[in-house]
Parts: structure tokens; sequence; C-alpha cells
């Protein structure tokens, strides 16, 4: 919101400069954004004219101007602009001026002719970014005056973000009111109408509130034989400055109080309403109106309007209906000030999405007392500058007058709240500086809260009154003297710091990717059936996802658009699904995504790609680093090669899987084959989490160790020669893996040789060659039997 | 010693002094002390002596084997030592090529700050909790004394789901639910994810905040300040603060705390539009109506409550223009950090 310096000093005397007014606003509360002084940087510019435009001797693009500067002899001043003629009046930078770019004017040799000045553009004086040509000003300024006042540039206008609940800060008055209290400065006010007139109001016009809960007051005062038509200067200027269009007298009156005080308002044309007869009901279902914007509006019963005998003539609060709206040949107009629900008027706004500047007010709650002296300025304003005259008194219909709001303060609780220490007085004499009419009880007061401080409802908020005007900077810092009850990381916070240590480690960097995913991705990236955003900000962002697999793959494929193809990326994010109550469950998960070369920087071996089991043995690791036993099974996720990935078991419940992208999804030729996706679901794990292993002694005996290396068909899994030989081997058999593979020349076409390294060992003596052999003999037998394995 | 046995010996020295390799003094030992040496010999000849003869001249032989024995032990010694030198020497490979270990990876730089924060407030002795994502409006609005068609909820866009719950603006639900559960006193912090309707340059439709909240018998707007001060100190190093009014529908009184500008120092600049003061949280203490919610004894306990988004200070830490570029998965910007 905009406020004006000048207008603010019809309510209060400050001398402060503009730079300390908005450093109190601030602080308090009401922050003021941006200080606007158009002519703050203009110097030495004044009013001339210029006598005469010849051309430069020595140039086709200058001329050479005579400037009479209202003093002494014209000006010679070289021109580069084009648009101006002799006759015009323009802004002058004499000898010494100092423009807003800190260019300072001295005198100057153009092409050879001496130049005492410059004539300015908008943008050479800053107001604006038009370099087309010289502002070109209203003939009639008197010549010589500095630009500054004669374009009335000196207005300081201050940007402020007025919070939500402080509905009373909306205007000229509430910002004053503001500074009154934090400077301790006497608020002043001329009146600013009365009801005087002729005839009497209630011949003119009945009023009737059909539900005084959503309209408390409603009150309406009429002017006749107006004469619709410009504003004046000043209610224009002051207008233009705070962001509003002029209109005309009319709406430009019910504006102009708006800002001035804080009501809105609105203006009938009287002889437009039905019957002389205002009623505030409720909307009819499906009743129609045309608002002032022109657009035709459904309205819906728990919508409050204002009516005639026949139609609604406005919505209230939000707009008024176009049909009874004022126009140029409007003779007789009713002003309109009321009081309507907070609640129904932001409602209504929303539903019908037309937010006005009465309805912000009304929102946040305006002052009901305000009723009859806004009708009373609007008179007074038609009488002076539209030539009407009043009918005498106000049609204020207020059938339960409010009783202000009684809030005790104590001053025990408001100094332990704050943490300083005043007395009852000092209190007191706070808020009085609020206008706050208080009564003492004991050490206690009780405060009566003006009607238009709607956002003082109990002691916590009269204290943050007193606190802010004391100041938040002077109160003393302290450390709260409390032990929290004591709250141990989950087993979910420590595995997942645990996993992120891990990766980094492990060379991955971390993503955090959106929550939402567009909801027409291909089918085998949603999980389930995802839940939807009502009001997503675009298709892109709609899904709420139900696994991280997409956000992965899709983080995967911009990299290597980007000609980045070795790539290795985990997350630690929420899945959302639905619950089969409807409702919402969330589930931590790791994604983990392989793309490329794994060590693109290994010259030994730069192209080694990342295959299924590098995946495998990365999951083995999570699993080892967890203290798990997990197991792998064959898994069918259609989002993968069909051979290429495996579900992961933790007991008997899966709690992931790992594959190959399916090559169907890969629909860039820059994307490799080799992109592998992890999928973990973190919270199982960190339920299955081990504690504290048990310690197993260190072999006091050496073991034996014995290489086989078998021929075997391709067909026959590792899985099952293990189970041979773990089943042969016995209690003796240590360890037993495989640690070389071959395949290919050398090697019979169907048959690969597989080396395993075995591992036996007596706890409880040493064993010898005589007790091992048999155990080999007798798996290289069982390997032969069973699936015609022979020894290489 | 007899001039024989002496001239051995020299010739023996001439030789070992010639010797350049371990192979030339192992000709040596083979020549001198082999099983034909000639000391081999000359102790073979011993038999043909007297036993006088044999004792005194056995014993000068023995005295010359004993000399070259150890000579050619040291040579052997220092020589192989000398070749072992020469041949590591030789193996010298061109140390200007890289290394081929993996490189390190990196944590987001959201994740960096944020565990900053979080050790800041768990030395001065806050547990961190968790929450929802997908929120009731009942936890993200009403039991934060923002009810419903209250203009406050200008304040943060939100998003709906079709099922009507929310996806939370803000992690204070997590105050209330924690409040729920655990009795006064307590000290928490929130972290994690929340989610508006806004997106351009400095908004993300989705950020992360941290939320703090400190509930006891006798909390002040004075233990309000000495704790923020004590986070900003160690967060931004010393500088200056102040405390603006503010409003929260959640706090009452609330306050906006500012930090000196980072980059000017206070003089203003661009980033902090000329002020010198850089908005860096917002606090205040509980709302009474909040209390009433998790049905907390208003009388009893007081608190306060305070909140900052995670995005906003690393985009000031790392000079990050963009927010987007945090949700982008860019390998050349993650790798920076």
């Amino acid at each position: 919101m905009k406020v004006l310096l000048s207008w603010l000093k019809d309510y209060i005397d400050i001398n402060e400069t503009p730079e300390k007014i908005a450093e109190a606003l601030t602080m308090t509360g009401l922050e003021v954004e941006e200080i606007i002084q158009p002519g703050k940087n203009i110097k030495g510019v004044v009013v001339g004219k210029v006598l005469t435009k010849d051309a430069h001797p020595n140039s086709d693009h200058l001329s050479l101007c005579k400037v009479d500067i209202g003093k002494g002899e014209p000006l010679q001043i070289v021109c580069g602009a084009q648009n101006h003629k002799a006759g015009d009046v323009v802004p002058v930078a004499v000898l010494g001026a100092k423009l807003p770019s800190g260019f300072e004017i001295t005198e100057a040799k153009i092409r050879g002719i001496d130049s005492y000045g410059m004539m300015c553009s908008k943008r050479e004086l800053g107001l604006s970014e038009d370099h087309s040509g010289l502002y070109i000003l209203p003939p009639d300024l008197p010549l010589g005056e500095d630009i500054v006042k004669a374009l009335k540039l000196d207005e300081v206008i201050f940007e402020i973000s007025v919070t939500a609940n402080r509905g009373d800060a909306l205007s000229h008055l509430g910002i004053a009111r503001e500074l009154s209290a934090i400077f301790n400065l006497p608020l002043k006010r001329d009146p600013l109408g009365d009801d005087s007139g002729d005839g009497n109001i209630s011949d003119y016009i009945k009023i009737d509130i059909a539900n005084n809960e959503l309209c408390p007051r409603y009150g309406a005062r009429l002017v006749l034989n107006i004469k619709v038509g410009p504003s004046p200067d000043w209610m224009k200027e002051r207008l233009e400055n705070v962001g509003i269009r002029s209109i005309n007298n009319i709406v430009d009156i019910t504006n102009y109080i708006m800002l001035d005080i804080g009501h809105p308002m609105h203006a009938f044309d009287y002889d437009k309403l039905a019957e002389k007869h205002i009623i505030v009901r409720n909307a009819k279902a499906n009743e129609k109106m045309k608002t002032l914007d022109d657009a035709e509006r459904t309205l819906e019963e728990n919508m409050l309007v204002i009516a005639d005998e026949q139609k609604a003539v406005a919505i209230a609060g939000v707009m008024g209906g176009l049909d009874t709206s004022v126009t140029e040949n409007t003779k007789n107009v009713l002003f309109e000030a009321a009081s309507f629900d907070t609640v129904t008027v932001r409602r209504t706004s929303k539903k019908l999405a037309l937010q006005s500047d009465s309805s912000y007010r009304f929102e946040r709650g305006t002052n009901i007392d305000n009723v009859p002296i806004a009708l009373n300025a609007a008179a007074k304003f038609a009488k002076e500058l539209a030539g009407g005259q009043p009918v005498r008194g106000i049609c204020d219909v207020y059938p339960k007058p409010e009783i202000l709001r009684q809030i005790k303060v104590r001053t025990k609780r408001l100094n332990k709240l704050v943490g300083i220490n005043l007395t009852t007085a000092q209190i007191e004499t706070y808020l009085l500086r609020f206008k706050f009419e208080t009564r003492r009880e004991g050490e206690d007061i009780v405060v009566s809260v003006p009607p238009y401080r709607h956002d003082i409802t109990q002691e916590a908020d009269v204290i943050e009154e007193v606190a802010r005007l004391y100041g938040y900077n002077n109160i003393p810092e302290t450390l709260p003297a409390v032990a929290s009850s004591l709250q141990l990381p989950t087993a979910l916070q420590k595995l997942e710091k645990r996993l992120k240590d891990h990766l980094v480690s492990n060379g991955f960097s971390e993503l955090i990717t959106y929550s939402f995913i567009p909801a027409n991705v291909d089918s085998c990236f949603h999980e389930k059936k995802p839940l939807m955003l009502k009001n997503a900000l675009s298709e892109e962002m709609k899904a709420m996802r139900t696994s991280l697999k997409w956000n992965m793959f899709d983080a995967i494929r911009r990299n290597v658009l980007n000609d980045e193809f070795n790539l290795k990326f985990f997350e630690i994010g929420k899945v959302f699904h639905t619950s089969v109550a409807g409702m919402s469950e969330e589930h931590t998960r790791l994604s983990v995504g392989f793309c490329g070369a794994q060590n693109c920087h290994d010259w030994h071996d730069s192209k080694k790609e990342f295959d299924l089991f590098t995946i495998k043995g990365f999951v083995q690791g999570i699993a080892d680093l967890c203290k798990v036993k997990i197991r792998f099974a064959p898994s069918l996720n259609s989002i993968f090669h069909p051979t290429m990935q495996m579900d992961i078991l933790l007991g008997k419940n899966p709690i992931g899987s790992f594959g190959q992208i399916h090559p169907n999804l890969l629909d860039n030729k820059k994307l490799p084959k080799s992109i592998f996706l992890v999928e973990i679901d973190l919270d199982k794990l960190a339920e299955s989490i081990e504690t504290a292993p048990r310690m197993k002694a260190i072999p006091e005996f050496p073991s034996i160790r014995r290489d086989l290396a078998l021929l075997a068909p391709v067909t026959v899994a590792h899985r099952d020669i293990q189970k041979i030989l773990v089943a042969e081997g016995g209690n003796l058999l240590e360890d037993c893996h495989l640690f070389d593979v071959y395949q290919g020349k050398g090697i019979q076409e169907g048959f690969r040789s597989l080396a395993y390294s075995l591992s036996f060992r007596d706890p409880k003596k040493t064993l010898t060659d005589n007790e091992v052999q048999p155990l080999v003999d007798k798996m290289v037998a069982k390997l032969d039997k069973a699936h015609q394995i022979k020894l290489r | 010693m007899s001039e024989q046995h002496e001239n051995l010996l020299k010739q023996f020295q001439t030789e070992m002094e010639a010797a350049k390799t371990t192979a030339d003094v192992e000709a040596l030992r083979v020549k001198y002390l082999g099983k034909k040496g000639e000391v081999t010999e000359l102790l073979k000849g011993l038999g043909k002596l007297s036993i006088e003869e044999r004792k005194a001249t056995g014993a000068a032989i023995n005295q010359i084997k004993t000399k070259i024995q150890s000579s050619i032990e040291e040579s052997m010694k220092k020589l192989a030592l000398q070749e072992l030198d020469a041949k590591l020497k030789a193996e010298k490979p061109d140390h200007s090529m890289p290394g081929t270990y993996p490189n390190i990876g990196s944590l987001h730089p959201v994740t960096q700050v944020a565990n900053e924060v979080i050790n800041i407030f768990q030395a001065m002795g806050f547990f961190l909790t968790e929450g929802p994502e997908i929120e009731e409006e009942y936890y993200n609005f009403e039991a934060l004394n923002v009810p419903k068609h209250h203009p406050a909820r200008d304040m943060q866009d939100t998003f709906y789901l079709e099922s009507d719950q929310v996806l939370r603006t803000q992690t204070s639900p997590m105050q209330v639910r924690t409040m729920e559960k655990i009795e006064p006193p307590l000290k928490m912090i929130a972290l994690g994810k929340v989610y508006r309707c806004d997106y351009d340059i400095t908004h993300s439709p989705m950020f992360h905040q941290m939320e703090g909240l400190v509930v006891g018998e006798n909390i002040s707007m004075s233990d309000l300040k000495g704790t923020l001060i004590a986070f900003v100190k160690e967060m931004f190093g010393k500088r200056a603060y102040r405390f603006r009014t503010s409003y929260f529908p959640f706090t009452e009184p609330s306050a906006e705390m500012d930090i000196q500008c980072i980059f000017c120092e206070g003089k203003g600049c661009k980033v902090c539009k000329g002020t010198g003061w850089m908005e860096i949280l917002g606090c205040g203490m509980v709302n009474p109506k909040v209390f009433e919610a998790v049905k907390y004894d208003t009388e009893k306990y007081t608190g306060f409550a305070f909140g900052m988004g995670i995005e906003r200070i690393a985009m000031l830490r790392y000079g990050i223009n963009d927010i987007r570029l945090l949700f982008n998965s860019d390998t050349r910007f993650l790798k920076q950090f």
C-alpha cells in the first residue's frame, strides 16, 4: 500500500526524515518496503521555454536552441533530441545542475558551438524509462521555477507492506495513528463534514437489513443535483500518487475517503434504484448480477447482496452492480457506507475470484464507527466538488451497537512473558499512546479496545502492543532455563545419516527433487494410483510420486542431454500412497541411480560400465552397512529390463528392487543402455537394524584352503553349485566363494568355467589334508552326478 | 702369516676393490671360499703338514678366511642395497598422472546447511522431530490459529489434494503434533519439506523449513532473543542483528529477525535492497490459542517458536542466484558442493 507523507500530515505534525519514519514503522510492524521520492536527486533543473530551434552548423542531427529560463539572457543550448519545437516548455538543467544519474551540467563545446545547459528527457530526470525525446511540459508552468516544485516531485511516498492482521492500518489515518503512538505525537483531525442538508433522508430512502449477522450496520446518504465531472487536481494527484486511477469526481470521492480513513464506500445512481428501497439480504441461489467490471456473476445463497425491490445492485463489500452505477448522466447519488461480516466478504470474493480494494479492507475488518463519518465526508465532498445538494441526515441502520472489547492485562504476566520489568503506570502510558481507554484494577489494567483494532482479542495481543512500543531491541537477552524432555534420534534418522555419509564417500551426489511429478508419465513409474493435487501449478507437477524412480530417471536423462554421461546419484525422500481408508501414507525411500562408466577417471579401465552385478554388490554393501541379512529374488518390474532386475527381500518382505532401465524407456539416442536404478524402503530397513552384534571368537587353529576350477553347463546356476559345495562341505567348510568366471576361447560351447575358493577349519584342532580331501572328493562327485560338472 | 698368505690376502683385497656388483663379489666368494677356492685349497693342503706346522698355518689360513668372509659379507650387503636402490629408482612412474580412486560425491547444499543448523540447535539441547508432508488442514491451519476464511491464509498459497488434505505449507504442524504427544518442558526443532503454489527465481513450490519450539514455565521473549542470537552468531559469525515486530497467527507477540547484510556488511547493496539488513527468520511467543488447541495450561506454560527457510540461507551462503537450480539435479551444479 502506498502512503503519502503530505497526506499523513493532514493528521499529524511530523517533522522526522522519511528514512526515520520508515525505520520506525518497519520496526514496529508495518514494514516500509520502499521510500519513493521522485525529485530527490534532481538539483538545479528549471522550467524553460524553447524560443528558437535552428540547425547546428556542424551537425545533421543536433539542433541549436535559445531557451528562456525566466531570468537573464536566453541560454544557448545544443540539443540532440528531435521532438521539440519553438514554443515548447521543457525541463532545463542549467550549469551546475545535478541529475539522478549523478551527471553534472558544465559549460560544453559541442561540435564547435558553446552550450550552456541541457534540456532533459523523462529518463534523464529519473521519472521513467522514456528517452524518446525531451519531456514536453504543460505550457502554463512558470518559467524558471524549480522542476521539482513545478511538477510536485517533492512528494514522499512510502510503500508499506501491511500484515494480514492490521486492517486498521490500511489508510492514511491508520498509519498516522501508528506514527502518533510511536513518536508520541498528538493526532489531529479536521471535521470531515456533518449531516446537514435540505429535506429529510427518511423521505427519500428506506433501508432494511434482512441478515443482521452478516451486516451489523448499513448507512446511506443522498446528494441531489450533482454534476459528474473530473476531480480537482489536488485530489487527482493524491489518488494517482498512491496508484489509483482518477475516474470522475463521485467515484474519486469514495476512493479518496477509503484511502483517507480506511472505510470502503459505494455510490449508487439513486434514480436507478427500484422503489427507493435498499434491502441487505442473502443472494438467491443462482441469482445473476452484472458487476462494475462488466462481468456477469452467478451468486450463491451464502453471499450477501445489496438489493432494491427488484434485483441485487451490489455484492456486499466486494463490488457494485453495473446497472445502478454512477455514470456521467447521474444526477442524484446515494452513498453507501456499511459494515459487513469479514468471513462472508472473503468467502464471496474468493468464490467469485473478485478481489477489490473494498473486499481487501472488509476482509481485514473496518471501523464500524466510521459509517456516519464516511457518509458525511462524502456529502461534504459531493457538495464542494460536484455542486450537489446533500439531503439532511443519514439513513443509518445499526440495530445492535457494538460494545467495546474489554481485556485485562496483568502487569506480572506482561513482565514475565516479555522478560522486562515495567510498572503498571508505564504500561498504561504505552497503551494510552495507542488511544486505548484504560482502567486500573489493582496491579492490572483493563483495556477497552478501539473498534478498529480487530487484531486485539486477548491479553497476549495487548502485551505485543506494549512490547513493540517499548522496542523489541530493548528487551534483554537470556537463555531459557529449561532442560527438554529427552528425545533421541529415531532409527530412521540415524539410518539416513549413515547412508548419506556412505553414499557420498562412495562417489554419489545427493539430489533433492520435487514430490510432485507429471501425471502422464509412463504408467510403469507409478507404483499405485497416485494422489493428485487439485490446484497443481502445471500438469508437470500434478501427481504425488508413489516411487522415486521417475525423478531419478528424469535427473539422469536431463544430465545426459547436457552431455554428462557418467553419473552416480542418490536421493532420500518420501513417496505418497493412498491407504485403505483413503487417507495418505508416507514412506521414506532411498533411490540410487547409476549411469555410464563405473569410474570414468580410472585410466586403467575408464570404459567399464555398470552392470547388474556391480549394482547387486552395491545393494549387498548397503545391507552389510546396516548389518541386516537380505536376499535377492527374481522380479518382474515393467520399468526394468526383463532379466536385468531383482527384488530385495528382508526376511520374507520385499523392501526394494533394482535393475536396468527398460530399453523401451530410453527415448533419446544419447541415453546409454547401462542406466540402473535401486530403490529401497528405509522405513522397513530401519525397523530391522540390529543393535549390538555378539562377538564371535577369533579361530585358534589354522584353516586349509582349496581352489576348485569347475567346468559347468551354462544352464547350471552358481547358486546350485554353491548349494552342493556347502552341503557336502559340512561343518568344516568355513567359506566358499566364487572368484573367477570364464566363458569363451578354450571352453567348450555351452559350458563355462567357474572357480571357487574353499576354506576349511576345525575350531577345536588343526585340520589335516587327510580330513579335507574326502570332503572335496564328495563335492566333485556330487557335482558330476547332479549337473555333469567336471573338474577342469 | 707367511708371505704367500699375505699375498693371497692382498690379491683378494685388490680384486675386492675392483668388484662393482654383487655378482662380482659372488664370483670372488667362489674364487676364494668356494669348494675349489683358493683358501679352501690352502686348507686342503694342511693335511700334508706336520702337527706343529698345521696348527700355526691352519690358524693363519683361518685368519685369512675370516677376513675374506667378513669382507665379502659386508660388500655383499652394501652392494645389494645399492643395487636395490638403483632398481627401485629405475621404476619411476609418471607422477603427473591422475589418481584413479573413485571421486567423492556430494551432499546437497540444502542438506549441508540443514545439518549445520541442526547441529547448532542440538548442541543447545533441542531434539529433532519429523512429521507428514501431506497434512490435515487442522494441523496446518486451525490448530495454529489460522481459521478458514482468515486473510492470514493469503500468506501461504496452499496445494490441496483430492482427499482435501493439504501439502503442508509450513513446518509448524509438527509443533502441534509434538505437543500433543509430549508434555512440557520441551525444546524441539523440526525440519522438512514444505509446499506453496509459487514458482519463480526466488520461490520454489517445494522448499525446506526449520522450525523450533521451546515450552516451559517462565519462558520469555528475552529467552527467545538469547537463543536466536546464539544461533545466528554460530551460523553467520558475530554481526549486528535486530528484531522487528511482525505477524504470525501462531505467535503473539511476533517478530522477524534481521541480520546485518552478509554481502555489504550493512552499507546497503542490491541483495539487501539498500537497507543493510537481511531477514533471516520469523519468531514469536507461542499464541495461547495454540496451547489451547493442544490442551497445555496457558497460565502455567509459555513458550517461543521460530522458523526459517533453509534454501534462503543456502542461497546466501553459496551465492546461488536462482532457487530452481537447487532442484534441477544438474550434476554440474551439485558437484560444486
